[in-house]
């Protein structure tokens, strides 16, 4: 490779004197916003209705960095029913100095209470402050966007193969009317 | 020649008698913290005046005890550990993870998760490969070429961003395919982000290629020859740079490879100048294979990307070995499962940790401002050594 000396570093010149004539390709941050898709994983979002403090998520968690506190109440009975028991949530935080953003929660809870969010502007100073209990989620949860429609090649989603497949038949040789509506039977009282 | 003549040693070297006039050995900490070190690989260097007599890695200081935390999780936490220890290559890491345990399964992927890994497998290796083509100059000094690594690396992780939701870390892969289908209209964007990635590629080179200085302080620096490079187990494109032509790709396929056109890039100069052309050949082949996985995907019948999996996923009783093509090499997971939700043992044999050791064959001899191109040119990353 016998060339002029310097060729080399010429044609690398030439190079930045291209690029130096074009568009800058840096967006400039605090001022512009990045457009995240819908799937970044930015932050979890806590939908509390949907929550029914079952912990899975807590449980399947790698490394242990979601707190859930809640407490059994009983509810009132209703006219003809009898008092019920469910679970109320007290606390529910994740900390965010702990958490690896590997989405494992968001796949374990079977009820949908838990969303990624793209929001990401929550640095703080103290790595105590990463500790964001469920008020703090719950706001996160306006945040999250709708997931986005999938590749032709791609299976329908469940949802709409079920609404697809057609009502079964009632079976033949079955009265449909013995079928009771809710609430028709009295419970026999055991003392 | 002029002839070389001692005229006075000084009043300290007066004990001294001719055969020791040479200073004593100086031992020089490379790092643990050190700018050319990027990570915290530490070296320790026996100086003879500038030049180095021997040098050792000393490792372990980002240990994180990643084999046996795979003991204590399940599969699916299995693969957020193992996309960690190489953090520029973690779609590979959790190739290998899942692969071994869909062997232990004997379950079938579907084609088009197949293929889809396939793809994602190839622009992890083209990010990787970018990071090294940008941060090799910039540790001989040269700042430009990094940045223009990275624009070329924004634009491929926004594809992966996209599909993964992740940057770095995708934690995509599944046992049994992927986590999440494609989204609509990704297959044209991320073949639009290859076909920019591949018009601006030859900027870096052209940059930074051809320039003398650049070929002054990588030509002939640092050779490591065929037989260190068998005899340390180095593999990926440093032992490719050397002649091995070795490609688990080509030579042990898995995943969609066996029908895809691998070519394998290889010198057979050996040095720091061979390794960064085969960087910058290997990812210009992994952009054209990312094209075909593209196309393919493109054609594929509809069908699932996953598996419906038990929920608690049992591998049964047995042992495997599952290696992949990682970018910076050879990288196997030696799974034995005795049939229960974690593994008993999993093994990981990852190519940096390998690589760092043919350090202390190639070090001595060289020149202290040649260790820096050297180091470089290994294309480690430290996490990868320390697991």
């Amino acid at each position: 490779m016998a060339r002029i000396p310097g060729a080399g570093l010429a044609k690398g010149l030439a190079v930045t004197l291209r690029h130096m004539l074009r568009r800058s390709v840096t967006q400039q941050y605090p001022q512009a916003k990045p457009e995240l898709p819908p799937r970044s994983r930015g932050v979890i979002a806590l939908v509390e209705e949907n929550c029914t403090s079952c912990m899975l998520c807590a449980r399947e968690c790698p490394d242990w960095c979601i707190y859930i506190d809640s407490h059994k109440e009983t509810l009132p009975a209703p006219e003809g029913g009898r008092p019920r028991q469910r679970n109320v949530l007290d606390r529910f935080a994740i900390d965010f100095s702990l958490c690896m953003y590997c989405g494992i929660c968001i796949e374990a809870c079977p009820f949908d209470a838990l969303f990624w969010s793209p929001e990401f502007e929550y640095a703080d100073g103290d790595i105590r402050n990463l500790l964001h209990e469920k008020d703090q989620l719950g706001v996160w949860a306006a945040t999250v966007p709708p997931p986005p429609p999938h590749d032709p090649g791609a299976p329908p989603p469940k949802e709409l193969a079920a609404a697809a497949t057609p009502a079964r038949e009632p079976r033949a040789g079955r009265d449909v009317r013995a079928i009771r509506p809710p609430g028709s039977l009295k419970r026999e009282d055991p003392s | 020649m002029t002839e070389e003549r001692v005229v006075g040693v000084g009043a300290g070297a007066l004990g001294l008698g001719a055969k020791e006039l040479a200073t004593e050995d100086m031992i020089l900490n490379i790092g643990p913290q050190h700018p050319s070190t990027h990570g915290v690989l530490r070296l320790r260097l026996t100086l003879d005046g500038e030049r180095i007599a021997t040098a050792e890695p000393i490792i372990g200081y980002m240990h994180r005890g990643a084999e046996k935390l795979f003991e204590v999780r399940d599969y699916r936490q299995i693969i957020v550990l193992a996309n960690r220890h190489d953090w520029l290559s973690a779609f590979s890491n959790e190739l290998g993870v899942v692969i071994a345990a869909e062997r232990m399964l004997g379950m079938e992927v579907p084609p088009r998760a197949v293929w889809a890994r396939t793809l994602l497998a190839e622009l992890n290796r083209v990010l990787n490969h970018l990071m090294f083509l940008g941060s090799y100059p910039l540790e001989l000094g040269a700042i430009t070429p990094v940045f223009y690594a990275f624009r070329e690396r924004e634009t491929l992780q926004a594809i992966m961003e996209e599909i993964s939701g992740g940057r770095m870390h995708y934690m995509f892969n599944r046992v049994g395919g992927l986590k999440e289908d494609l989204p609509l209209g990704w297959l044209d964007r991320a073949a639009q982000a290859v076909a920019e990635v591949r018009r601006r590629l030859p900027d870096i080179e052209t940059l930074i290629f051809g320039n003398e200085i650049f070929l002054a302080r990588t030509r002939g620096v640092g050779v490591v020859d065929r037989e260190t490079i068998m005899q340390y187990g180095v593999s990926g494109p440093i032992a490719r740079a050397s002649g091995v032509d070795f490609d688990l790709r080509r030579d042990d396929p898995y995943l969609a490879y066996p029908e895809l056109p691998v070519k394998v890039v290889t010198r057979s100069a050996g040095d720091c100048n061979a390794r960064f052309e085969v960087l910058l050949e290997q990812a210009k082949v992994s952009l054209d294979l990312a094209d075909i996985c593209i196309e393919r995907l493109r054609e594929l019948p509809q069908g699932p990307i996953n598996q419906r999996l038990p929920k608690i996923l049992k591998v049964p009783e047995g042992d495997t070995y599952a290696w992949t093509e990682n970018p910076l090499g050879i990288n196997g997971y030696y799974l034995v499962s005795r049939g229960e939700k974690t593994p008993w043992r999993l093994k990981l044999r990852s190519a940096s940790y390998n690589n760092v050791q043919v350090l202390r064959e190639i070090l001595p001899g060289n020149l202290i401002a040649d260790m820096v191109a050297i180091l470089g040119s290994m294309f480690f990353v430290v996490g990868d050594i320390d697991k």
